[in-house]
């Protein structure tokens, strides 16, 4: 009796797996497969960086003085007024990239005393004199333009043998949302 | 029931304070990018002057190391007597380190003579002077004359370059008369130099 039992419990799961394998001949329906592409995503670039032009020092009469300026042996005085030009390459690549550039050259050791020296914040400019208007949208060539001033009007023997030291002067490009980004 | 609304008022508030927070910081997640140059440095120049006496040859700076001003023995050569002058004189050089071009001119002032010792040589001494070229011009008798109040001006004195103050001092033909007082008499002659950048 057992035996019949056992035998009937095996054959309920022949068939219910037999129809477990007929449910599955659903399967071979019909279906079909389409691909879109839609394509690769690029991002842009910001960078800023010195143009491998060195930059220059020039006098007041426009004869250049760097080499000089380097060694030490440029030694200035009461009149004189120098300009410290610098190129930087600014890339900026992207559909809707806007960037602004700033300067600043606050970290200067500045052994004169008193007022007999005036040093210029940096100024940047497109070209010899087109002040940069932020935000930049595109890669360009930005002039960066510093002066150093030693006033005519210094009187006895004031700051003779002093020294200026300009560290470094820090170009920041910062990234800015445009309209509609 | 008012602890646990005011617990939740407060998770709420937090919540939104966080929030903020973080809405904000995003904006500075953009991209930046930073280069920095090195101008180097700018050194000031000196201004240095050097002064010889043309008879000695005795040298100083025009400012010693101290900051105070020189003085510079001239020593004329010769005795003074009625009629017979001496001559004496200074080389000023343009002795600056300046990288660029620096022109000065130099100015002798009138002279102060006061008598030493006593007497009344004083006033009997003119002093007159010039400027050369050369120290060699210093004994030759052309070309002197008194001091304005204005001072003697030299011509401009490049970079490195010299003028030379020569001095006549002379005694008065009226000093005869007086004798006693001014024979064997000292004065000193103090005439200030002064250069000035151009």
């Amino acid at each position: 009796m057992k035996n019949s039992t056992l035998i009937k419990g095996t054959a309920a799961i022949a068939v219910g797996a037999a129809l477990l394998l007929g449910g599955g001949g659903t399967l071979a329906a019909w279906n079909d497969q389409a691909t879109a592409a839609p394509g690769s995503i690029v991002s842009g670039d910001l960078k800023i960086g010195l143009n491998s032009a060195p930059g220059v020092w020039t006098d007041r009469a426009g004869t250049d003085i760097t080499a000089k300026i380097k060694d030490g042996t440029y030694l200035v005085v009461p009149g004189d007024l120098l300009t410290f030009k610098q190129d930087l390459d600014v890339t900026l690549t992207g559909a809707k990239m806007a960037a602004n550039i700033t300067a600043s050259g606050a970290n200067a050791a500045n052994g004169f005393v008193g007022d007999s020296v005036v040093v210029s914040a940096p100024v940047l400019t497109l070209g010899a004199t087109d002040v940069v208007a932020n935000p930049l949208t595109t890669s360009k060539k930005v002039t960066a333009t510093i002066t150093f001033q030693f006033k005519s009007g210094t009187t006895g023997r004031v700051d003779v043998n002093k020294t200026y030291n300009f560290n470094n002067v820090e170009f920041t490009l910062s990234q800015v949302l445009q309209a509609g980004a | 029931m008012r602890i646990k609304r005011r617990l939740q008022a407060a998770v709420l508030v937090a919540g939104a304070v966080v929030l903020g927070l973080l809405t904000v910081q995003g904006t500075y997640a953009l991209w930046s990018a930073a280069a920095s140059a090195s101008p180097g440095t700018i050194t000031s120049a000196s201004f240095d002057t050097a002064l010889t006496a043309v008879n000695t040859g005795q040298t100083t700076t025009m400012t010693l190391a101290n900051g105070t001003p020189a003085t510079l023995t001239l020593s004329p050569a010769g005795t003074l007597g009625p009629g017979t002058p001496v001559y004496g004189g200074v080389v000023v050089t343009n002795s600056t380190n300046a990288g660029g071009q620096f022109n000065t001119a130099m100015t002798a002032s009138q002279p102060a003579i006061a008598n030493v010792g006593g007497g009344t040589l004083a006033g009997y001494i003119s002093v007159s002077a010039k400027t050369a070229a050369s120290s060699a011009e210093c004994s030759t008798t052309a070309g002197f004359a008194s001091i304005s109040t204005a001072g003697l001006v030299s011509p401009t004195v490049a970079k490195g370059g010299s003028t030379v103050f020569c001095f006549q001092i002379s005694l008065n033909a009226n000093a005869a008369n007086a004798s006693p007082s001014v024979e064997g008499k000292s004065v000193t002659i103090s005439i200030q130099l002064t250069a000035r950048q151009l």
